[in-house]
């Protein structure tokens, strides 16, 4: 009879059970504090298609109870609910509405029924998990992140040893600007998990031609999430290219690998058949989306002290040098530190790694992942006789995303996220840099017991830095700057950006409920009137409070406003100085005393000014 | 327990290096890891700013400045003595008008307009450190925009025709400019507030501000910059601001997207005492979406 320690040690050997553990604690965690975290701009406008979405598949039923199924497929009516938000896919604003469907708790006929996109016919019937709507609307995106954990290790596990794969595995999230947008309904975070489905399946395919299929089936599912999937088969063709270079040498082009195959003609095929909204108009509707993007406008954003929305001119190389550096300098400033030095370590490990090694005489610890003896490549298995470069794979799936946003050719966006789908991969690699510590501590410690504890103990103690920052960072994840950069104030001092999305309302919103005005005529400023409504249905805001609608000319028809403090949002403060004839706030919220929202309020009668001294 | 007996020298001769390095990424993480946990703790707190605030208003004067240092921390500073801080003020031209100078400044930051200037006063409050800066101030023989009423505002065409604009209670309106007003207001430029003379210039004009009998001194003060960060970047023309004394050309600003407010200090020494006419003439190669704020400040 097995004793419990036995039956432990049996479960623990299963290899799905620790990446199982690892995404529930992941999404425990996220779960545990999304709460605080406020409504981002575009979030609130996602939870609106979601629901519309929904509205879609009710629409359904209803033509099918009237027995004209075919009604709800008519052009008019699909794009009555998915002509909403068409600039992004379907895929996880779908899972969104139905979310919210399953899980809210249903106080959706009474006052609040008419704060909704779609009609309201009467109290649904739901798995009522959780209190507020929004976190039923997050929720999709919450499982997404656990996921993306988990497949982090599997993917680490390949190439490292168990702890320091699972240390991978928490670096991938305890990032703190990675944590902000994995517990929101947005898509930076789910593309990230997304391009790393593709690039294991992609990775598995180059010697499993089953996997070379389910590839093209996940591409179509990160078309699906945002359009950052474009991107992903040129990164891929480099490692192909690069892992196969052999051939260029023997004067014997590569085949296309199922995976390319299968990307070029399932991926599309999932898309379409994840997003009506092009079933009618298939072809200029995918241009429309793709001209969307191809030529997106420029943001405002703040780096280095300055705002950045027109791209330098071509005479000035000195700022036009400067904006390339953007990605890189943000990464460098925002992933911890530690994780940053684990990573580089694992880049050396890698660029030094012998091919021809077996695992035994693998000094830094590496699982290589040799050629099958004797295998012969194919298109279905085109990696079956060569090493499969897992450095140069590692280095495009980082370098692709970051280096996109450096060329100058692309629309100034700003943000970590818009490479977000970096990290996990640099998460990988930090994985083989801890792998690569841990050996070496291995090598220097005599007691058999302590050199057995020390892969577990430094990947906690080479994870807690990580941890504790992206703790520290809540809820202001996207404002949070590392050691480097000296945290929230050294971000600020340095002229870094802050925030964007106006998500941080959400601290001020009790004092905003407490001083509403009489006149009810309350500045959210870039607060959308989405995002306002899902805070009364949340219950933080009281039904019928006011928003005067955005713009500068609203500011002055306002009692009470807010202003979200970014470098280009300076002028509707002053708006508010000259409308309310004070410079003064009424409420400020910091984070480490580093200001993140401002609000005013009218005074009657307006302060006298003093003259300026002769 | 001897150390030799828990770790391996030989091991340790060999890998040298590379025990150095990774005993440096784990010497890192405590260090990171200490640092997220004590570093909120170095934060002003608002008892921190209450009792520097308080210090400020038992010796503030009518006429001081109060800054922030950093700078980010300016709605802090607002939030506590914002009252403190008029609008004109806030919307200065520069600080040398200002003799004597409040600073509350954090984790060892300094405010430009305190460069140079001598501390006279020093406390410290928490994590936040207050100091009073006093030198002689620059006076002010003539402020062009708290005396905007007193100019003349009109707009000469290519042809040389020239149209008055209107007087009225809070600004010049000129028929055919496109905003149809020459007015002092609050404007954002280079994401700062200014206090200035706000135009929206029109294409094959020049619009004419021009001042009688300034009182001048050793040097003419001007600033100038686009407003709004929305039309700074939607528009392309460039604004010149052409800066007259008695018919003669002082300088010129020229304000693009990117060019931010600045300042320029015209030598007129050679005038001080007399009362003259300044006259600032506004011509664009491309009016779209451009509306230039200028101030100016005649300084002994």
């Amino acid at each position: 009879m097995a004793t419990l320690g036995q039956t432990l040690r049996r479960w623990w050997g299963r290899p799905w059970i620790v990446p199982l553990a690892l995404a529930l604690a992941t999404s425990g965690w996220l779960l545990a504090v999304e709460g605080r975290q406020g409504l981002a701009r575009d979030e609130a406008q996602y939870f609106r298609a979601g629901e519309r979405y929904w509205g879609w598949f009710e629409e359904i039923g209803a033509a099918v109870r009237a027995g004209k199924p075919g009604r709800a497929f008519s052009r008019a009516v699909v794009d009555s609910y998915w002509g909403d938000n068409h600039e992004h896919p379907p895929l996880m604003k779908t899972l969104y509405g139905l979310s919210w469907r399953l899980f809210h708790r249903c106080d959706c006929v009474g006052p609040k029924q008419g704060l909704h996109p779609i009609a309201i016919h009467g109290k649904h019937r739901t798995l009522p998990l959780f209190s507020r709507e929004s976190t039923a609307f997050r929720f999709p995106a919450i499982l997404l992140a656990g996921l993306g954990v988990a497949l982090v290790y599997g993917f680490a596990r390949r190439l490292v040893g168990p702890w320091a794969a699972a240390g991978a595995a928490v670096l991938s999230v305890a990032q703190p600007h990675y944590f902000f947008h994995a517990q929101i309904s947005c898509f930076d975070a789910p593309i990230a998990v997304m391009a790393l489905l593709v690039g294991w399946a992609y990775w598995k395919s180059l010697r499993s031609p089953r996997w070379g299929i389910l590839c093209g089936v996940f591409y179509g599912l990160a078309l699906a999430t945002k359009h950052n999937a474009w991107l992903i088969p040129c990164f891929l063709l480099l490692h192909y290219l690069w892992m196969r270079r052999g051939d260029f040498l023997r004067l014997r082009p590569p085949r296309v690998p199922l995976a390319f195959v299968s990307m070029a003609t399932l991926g599309p095929l999932v898309l379409f058949a994840l997003w009506p909204w092009l079933w009618h108009a298939p072809v200029p509707r995918v241009r429309e989306w793709m001209q969307r993007h191809a030529q997106h406008e420029h943001y405002n954003f703040e780096y280095l002290g300055r705002n950045w929305n027109l791209p330098p001119p071509p005479s000035q190389t000195g700022r036009w040098l400067l904006r390339a550096t953007f990605p890189f300098v943000s990464t460098g400033f925002t992933v911890p530190v530690t994780t940053l030095a684990l990573a580089a370590a694992g880049a050396v490990v890698l660029a030094r790694r012998r091919r021809k090694d077996a695992p035994t005489d693998e000094p830094a610890g590496i699982i290589p992942e040799l050629p099958e003896p004797g295998a012969r490549a194919s298109w279905l298995r085109p990696g079956a006789d060569v090493d499969l470069a897992p450095g140069m794979f590692l280095a495009v799936q980082i370098l692709g995303p970051i280096g996109t946003l450096a060329l100058p050719s692309t629309p100034i966006f700003g943000g970590v996220k818009h490479f977000l789908a970096a990290m996990p991969f640099l998460a990988m690699l930090a994985g083989v840099g801890l792998g690569w510590v841990t050996r070496q501590a291995t090598l220097l410690v005599r007691p058999s017991r302590l050199r057995h504890a020390l892969p577990a103990a430094l990947a906690g103690l080479l994870c807690l830095p990580a941890v504790a920052e992206t703790q520290r960072s809540h809820p202001d994840g996207v404002g949070h700057y590392n050691l480097l950069a000296g945290g929230f104030a050294g971000g600020a001092t340095l002229g870094m950006n802050r925030q964007f999305w106006g998500y941080s309302v959400l601290p001020l919103l009790p004092w905003m409920k407490a001083h509403r005005p009489p006149s009810n005529r309350v500045y959210w400023h870039d607060v959308l009137h989405d995002a306002v409504m899902m805070y009364v249905r949340d219950g933080r805001l009281p039904l019928g409070i006011g928003d005067t609608g955005v713009g500068e000319s609203v500011v002055a028809q306002s009692d009470l406003g807010l202003v979200i403090l970014e470098k280009h949002f300076a002028v509707y403060e002053y708006l508010h100085w000259e409308a309310f004839q004070t410079t003064q706030p009424a409420q400020v919220y910091a984070h480490e005393g580093v200001p993140f929202v401002v609000v005013y309020q009218r005074k009657a009668p307006p302060p006298r000014q003093e003259p300026l001294p002769p | 327990m001897r150390l030799s007996s828990l770790l391996d020298a030989e091991s340790f001769r060999r890998h040298r290096l590379a025990t150095a390095c990774a005993a440096g990424i784990v010497a890192l993480a405590l260090v990171e890891a200490g640092n997220a946990l004590l570093a909120p703790l170095r934060a002003p707190t608002d008892q921190d700013w209450r009792a520097a605030a308080a210090e400020v208003r038992a010796g503030f004067r009518p006429g001081d400045l109060l800054v922030a240092a950093p700078a980010w921390a300016d709605p802090l500073l607002r939030l506590n003595l914002g009252d403190l801080i008029p609008l004109a003020v806030a919307g200065r031209l520069d600080a040398a008008r200002f003799g004597r100078i409040w600073e509350i400044s954090q984790r060892g930051a300094r405010a430009p307009e305190t460069e140079g200037v001598r501390v006279a006063q020093s406390s410290r409050h928490g994590a936040l450190v207050l100091r009073r800066y006093e030198r002689p101030a620059a006076g002010v023989s003539f402020d062009f925009v708290a005396e905007w009423s007193r100019a003349a505002v009109s707009r000469v065409a290519s042809g040389g025709q020239v149209s008055g604009c209107l007087r009225l209670a809070d600004r010049f309106e000129c028929p055919d400019l496109p905003s149809q007003s020459v007015k002092a207001e609050l404007l954002e430029i280079d994401t700062s507030p200014h206090l200035a003379l706000a135009t929206q210039p029109a294409g094959h004009t020049t619009t004419v501000i021009e001042y009688d009998h300034v009182p001048l001194g050793r040097e003419l003060v001007v600033g100038a910059g686009l407003h709004n960060v929305w039309l700074r970047k939607a528009g392309k023309g460039t604004v010149s601001l052409r800066v007259l004394v008695q018919g003669r050309e002082l300088g010129r600003i020229e304000a693009g997207s990117l060019t931010g407010w600045t300042l320029r200090r015209f030598d007129t020494s050679a005038l001080t005492g007399q009362s003259q006419s300044v006259r600032f003439e506004i011509t664009v190669d491309d009016p779209n979406s451009r509306t230039l704020g200028f101030a100016a400040e005649a300084r002994s």
